[in-house]
């Protein structure tokens, strides 16, 4: 698009009060719940480890295994290889704990305040979720606030629970898969995590279980100065089926919040794992101000023969997002994909991908990546793959998109391709290109107004990414993207 | 960084006083822009895995290994000339062994009209003012501390200047021999290349050994080509089997200038090039082409970085590898296009094959673009043959070994499609098959 253009559709748009209403409709989810909560003042050494340990009544094997992650993380620095703009953090002003005072015993004693948070957020946290089909672990700051459907999933054998009920009631399981996919020292946050990790959900799917109804966790950060250090463990037993969605959100400050979970995936023989997030934390306003860090480490193992685990993410939030989904294909003929569809606007900053890590034997990885800048932003794929000796016939297939939308955005990929076996096929292709000038035109000839003629546009570029996800996420992702992208031509 | 206690053999090696006095010694302004540069090597130490654009070449086994600095006796290496002539390159000669200039070895009579070239050596004993600007330019490169290395003890190298509107037909050949020694040498040359306005050039570089030997060579390569300058630079690598060699080219491409690169690395145990354009002129144009072809252990890194600057600007690259036994080879396909840089077309393309259980390839094309106005593609591949291929050509009586050793050959020759100059193309094309495994 040449600059007159530019500048006419720039008048055009301020000239219509219908878009004009459009791009003042802002972050939906930016408000902030009045409940009292009780907490850790802001600040880290050992003894707040101990005491959030003791808060939890956690064991002290679990004590313990918090104090060696932080002892090992006190040893490691801040990663600086993203292509992003992080100032370093101050580790000590965050409050590793914030909980509702009210400690709920069922759904009926949850704090309204609570439930019309989620309520507004369009969780379906009561009999409304049975007709939606999903079963919901809220997240609220730091605790899980309540487990939908407990009951009906236990008759199927399905344990869904917040991690902290984990370790009390399964603490076998717990001990077991806890941190044997993301070591508690794999990476500085990772281990930040492991060390502080407040609370997430659990999932366990027993041997030739096909888990009845989707699962789900939703987070919110609510009070001021926390972090949220959400763990979460799925584990997928022998031939058994899971599908898992998450969504998060936080309210709008002027403050950068942090958000660095831990999610872990066990797949064991011919188990699948489908994990679907729709990422939509407070992304900053539009000079940049504010916004959730979202560092997060993601990481799933296809420990088992003919296993699968699948990654679908819809990232429109954050004013960083530091994150790769990853899966290690271990067992012969495992399947490893991940779609993903990554949106920045205003200053926004993501580096974001996948790596996946061919170890058995004909084994397969697909990746899809499309990213989406706009305004000033930044938006990277960064992505692995790797065929270990091992892994003869593995095959991997990647592409990746990039649409910029503006003159003062970037779009960048950095894929990293190493291949140790001969038998091997590793394919990887990327494009980066704009709306066409050609696309809006013949939108607008046949009358569509240059909104929705983008909107259009980003939508069929994601096409392939939205068809992965779950229905009702779908149809959220697909709204979230328009709102993301509101203002971003002209 | 290293201290005095912890420099590695190799460091300390090249921290003694050179073999014999660098060309210009005595000239204050080198001597310290030299003495600053020395220190700076010493003190950053090599880069270790953990420094990006090392992250595949490990250069540990070099640090423990000691070299002389520079060879005392290269100029008088007995040499046969004639061993390293190429078909269809029959311009001028400059000729290197173990990095001093050679003249009995070179051809510089009668030079084609338009063109200067002479050593650097030379240059820096006659009158060395005008090279101050370039050589005392400060070029701190991040965890390029071969660049360094370089700076503080390259005494030759070769200059060449083509004044504007000269087109010079002849292909000029700048031959590097590595000849054996009583030790381990490292020697280092510095080239300073320049194109006139509309200048055209033909341009053969040419790594050749006399015997093996396990010398260290490093080379900058400064290229810069003015309004509307157009050269063909062919890069052929033919190394001793045991030698080290490190390159870094770097290319300045004005307005309506283009280059065209084709590489073929055949040779050295350790072979990195550091390849670099910067497009800073509107309507500028770079296309390579480069193939690597590995086997025994021999590590071939390829960096190729092209920074897009201005409007309009094509870079188009074409790179194949193939790694046979316990070999491995790197390549890195970049291309930033800056904010601002319009119309930029860029298309980076690299495959490769892995022909044993014991290789590795590791391939990283990159794209960062920040103008929106562009086209930018990338693609890479690391597999085998193609199945459907070897299939046709045994349907059509062909053994299997023979289908793959000419599918194979195929996929090599493919960068050299579009070198002009048919006779070297010709042979190249012919040293790449003799390489390839039986």
């Amino acid at each position: 698009m040449s600059s007159e253009t530019n500048d006419s559709t720039a008048t055009v748009l301020r000239d219509n009060a219908e878009v004009a209403e459009v791009l003042g409709r802002q972050y939906s989810a930016g408000f902030i719940t009045q409940i009292e909560t009780t907490g850790l003042p802001p600040g880290l050494n050992e003894e707040t480890i101990r005491q959030l340990s003791a808060i939890k009544h956690e064991p002290e094997w679990m004590t313990e295994w918090r104090l060696s992650a932080y002892r090992h993380w006190l040893t490691m620095e801040e990663p600086k290889w993203a292509h992003l703009k992080l100032e370093p953090q101050d580790y000590q002003k965050i409050s590793y704990y914030s909980a509702p005072k009210k400690k709920p015993k069922s759904l009926d004693e949850v704090d309204p305040a609570i439930l019309d948070t989620y309520d507004k957020l369009g969780v379906p946290l009561h009999e409304r979720a049975a007709l939606a089909g999903v079963a919901v672990d809220a997240v609220f700051d730091s605790v899980s606030v309540v487990t939908t459907f407990r009951k009906q999933l236990a008759d199927a054998g399905v344990l869904f629970c917040s991690m902290s009920s984990a370790i009390r009631d399964y603490p076998e399981l717990v001990q077991k898969y806890l941190g044997s996919v993301v070591p508690p020292g794999d990476n500085f946050y990772a281990a930040l995590n492991s060390a502080v990790f407040s609370d997430g959900s659990f999932v366990f799917i027993p041997k030739g279980v096909r888990c009845p109804m989707e699962l789900s966790t939703y987070f919110r950060i609510n009070a001021q100065n926390t972090g949220q250090f959400e763990r979460t463990l799925i584990v997928a037993e022998a031939g058994s089926h899971v599908s898992y969605l998450e969504g998060c959100t936080a309210p709008k400050r002027d403050e950068n919040q942090l958000h660095a979970a831990v999610v872990e995936l066990v797949a064991l023989e011919k188990a699948e794992i489908k994990y679907s997030t729709v990422q939509n934390w407070y992304p900053g306003d539009e000079n940049g101000k504010g916004g959730v860090y979202n560092i997060v480490t993601k990481r799933g193992e296809c420990r088992g023969d003919d296993s699968k685990i699948t990654w679908t993410q819809v990232e429109t939030g954050s004013a960083i997002t530091w994150k790769y989904p990853s899966v290690i294909l271990r067992g012969d003929r495992s399947v490893g994909e991940f779609h993903s569809v990554a949106v920045t606007h205003h200053y926004q900053q993501a580096d974001t991908g996948t790596k996946m890590v061919h170890i058995g034997k004909d084994t397969k990885s697909k990746i899809i990546s499309k990213g989406i800048s706009a305004g000033k932003s930044n938006n990277s794929y960064r992505g692995l793959v790797e065929v270990k000796k091992s892994a003869a016939g593995a095959r991997n297939y990647t592409s990746c998109d990039s649409l910029l939308i503006g003159k003062k955005c970037g779009a960048h990929t950095f894929p990293y391709m190493e291949v140790k076996n001969p038998t091997a096929v590793v394919e990887h292709e990327a494009t980066t290109s704009k709306i066409s000038d050609d696309q809006m035109f013949y939108c607008r000839s046949r009358g569509i107004r240059e909104e929705d003629a983008v909107s259009m546009i980003v939508d069929g570029f994601c096409k392939q990414v939205f068809r992965e996800l779950p229905m009702e996420f779908a149809v959220e992702a697909k709204k979230l993207m328009e709102v993301s992208l509101q203002g971003a031509i002209g | 960084m290293s201290s005095a206690a912890t420099r590695s053999p190799f460091v300390e090696s090249q921290l003694a006083a050179p073999a014999s006095p660098l060309p210009g010694a005595g000239v204050p302004w080198l001597d310290a822009a030299r003495r600053e540069h020395l220190a700076a090597f010493a003190e950053a130490g090599l880069p270790t895995k953990h420094v990006e654009a090392w992250k595949y070449t490990a250069l540990r086994a070099l640090a423990q290994r000691k070299f002389s600095t520079g060879d005392a006796q290269a100029a008088a290496r007995a040499i046969d000339a004639s061993a390293f002539a190429l078909p269809g390159v029959d311009g001028p000669v400059l000729a290197f062994v173990n990095g001093v200039f050679r003249a009995d070895l070179s051809q510089l009579a009668q030079l084609p009209d338009g063109l200067e070239l002479r050593p650097m050596s030379q240059a820096l004993r006659e009158d060395p003012e005008p090279l101050r600007f370039t050589l005392s330019r400060y070029e701190p490169e991040k965890g390029d501390v071969f660049v360094r290395l370089n700076a503080a003890l390259a005494g030759d190298g070769v200059l060449l200047k083509v004044v504007a509107g000269a087109k010079v037909a002849a292909p000029v050949h700048l031959l590097f021999i590595g000849a054996p020694a009583e030790g381990d040498v490292a020697w280092h040359l510095r080239h300073v290349i320049e194109l006139g306005e509309g200048s055209e050039l033909s341009l053969v570089e040419h790594h050749a050994a006399s015997g093996d030997q396990r010398h260290l060579g490093t080379t900058c390569t400064d290229i810069v080509l003015r309004e509307g300058a157009v050269l063909h630079h062919a890069a052929f690598q033919d190394a001793a089997p045991g030698a080290a060699l490190i390159r870094r080219t770097k290319l300045h491409l004005g307005a309506r200038s283009h280059a065209t690169v084709h590489v073929v690395e055949l040779g050295a145990a350790l072979a990195r090039h550091d390849l670099q354009a910067e497009l800073v002129g509107n309507e500028a144009r770079f296309d390579t082409r480069g193939v690597f072809l590995l086997h025994a252990k021999q590590h071939g890194d390829t960096q190729l970085a092209i920074r897009q600057q201005a409007l309009n600007t094509t870079t188009d690259s074409v790179w194949r590898g193939v790694a046979d036994e316990r070999a491995r080879g790197v390549f890195r396909g970049a291309v930033l296009v800056e904010p601002g840089a319009d119309g930029s077309d860029c298309n980076v393309q690299n495959k490769n094959l892995l022909l044993s259980e014991q290789a590795e390839i590791d391939t990283k094309p990159e794209l960062v673009i920040y103008a929106d106005e562009v086209k930018a593609v990338h693609g890479a591949t690391v597999g085998q043959l193609d199945e459907r291929a070897l299939f046709y050509l045994q349907s059509r009586g062909i053994p299997q070994a023979q289908a793959r050793g000419v599918l194979t050959a195929a996929f090599c020759r493919t960068v050299l499609d579009d070198l002009p100059n048919a006779e070297l193309r010709a042979y190249l094309g012919d040293r790449l098959v003799a390489q390839l495994p039986a």
